[in-house]
């Protein structure tokens, strides 16, 4: 059963990415939004670990912070955000 | 594909605006949202004695005008509500505080519903943090 994980915590913050990426399977997704976006600013295995997993970014949350979308992830709209939702059997939100 | 929607922050946080920006989305693809349940400092987004700025957007405004404007059922957890000063006219009566500031589209009823919307949805989406 695949899962798409959502994170809106900074991983400067907290541990909640940390914990995620530990927990994502090979099936899983990661949807970063809100302040969670800032975890393209990571350095060194903390950035590695990330790119190497199905990662979503919301779009809206990459412009407001003037981040561009690496190639590993793939930016997503509210419609994609949606569509997302359906393509995966559960959404973990990590409040 | 029908969905539940379970928002635990209150309107002024982020996590808000994206429950509420996922949830115009989900109409607009032509799903359906069987229940919206406002939990923990969510339910603040059903209070009608918010007042925003004037240069920011009022989303516990937004989520009024979404709930009518679609006929949604836009449940607050009655417990979390009543702990924040959340009230109808009923709750306002019953334990004699002189405020209601929960009016309709908006109802208060207990974690159940939460419950009966996950049951009957294909996908529960939650909301919180910032």
């Amino acid at each position: 059963m695949s899962t798409l994980h959502v994170v809106s915590h900074s991983p400067f913050s907290d541990t909640r990415l940390g914990s995620c990426l530990r927990l994502l399977g090979s099936e899983d997704a990661l949807l970063l939004c809100g302040d969670a976006v800032y975890a393209l600013q990571l350095q060194g295995s903390a950035l590695t670990s990330l790119e190497d997993k199905n990662v979503f970014i919301l779009e809206e949350d990459l412009l407001v912070r003037n981040l561009e979308c690496p190639i590993w992830a793939t930016g997503v709209d509210y419609p994609a955000f949606v569509e997302l939702s359906i393509h995966y059997d559960k959404v973990n939100t990590w409040l | 594909m029908k969905f539940a929607i379970a928002l635990y922050s209150a309107a002024h946080a982020p996590s808000s605006r994206r429950a509420l920006r996922f949830a115009e989305a989900a109409l607009a693809g032509g799903h359906e949202i069987v229940r919206l349940f406002f939990y923990q400092d969510g339910v603040h987004s059903a209070s009608s004695n918010i007042v925003t700025p004037q240069d920011e957007q009022d989303i516990a405004q937004q989520w009024t005008t979404f709930i009518s404007q679609h006929q949604l059922d836009g449940v607050v957890c009655i417990a979390a509500a009543l702990r924040r000063g959340v009230l109808n006219e009923d709750e306002a009566a019953r334990y004699q505080r002189p405020g209601v500031n929960l009016k309709a589209p908006w109802e208060l009823s207990g974690l159940g519903q939460l419950h009966d919307a996950i049951q009957s949805a294909d996908r529960l989406i939650c909301f919180g943090g910032p």
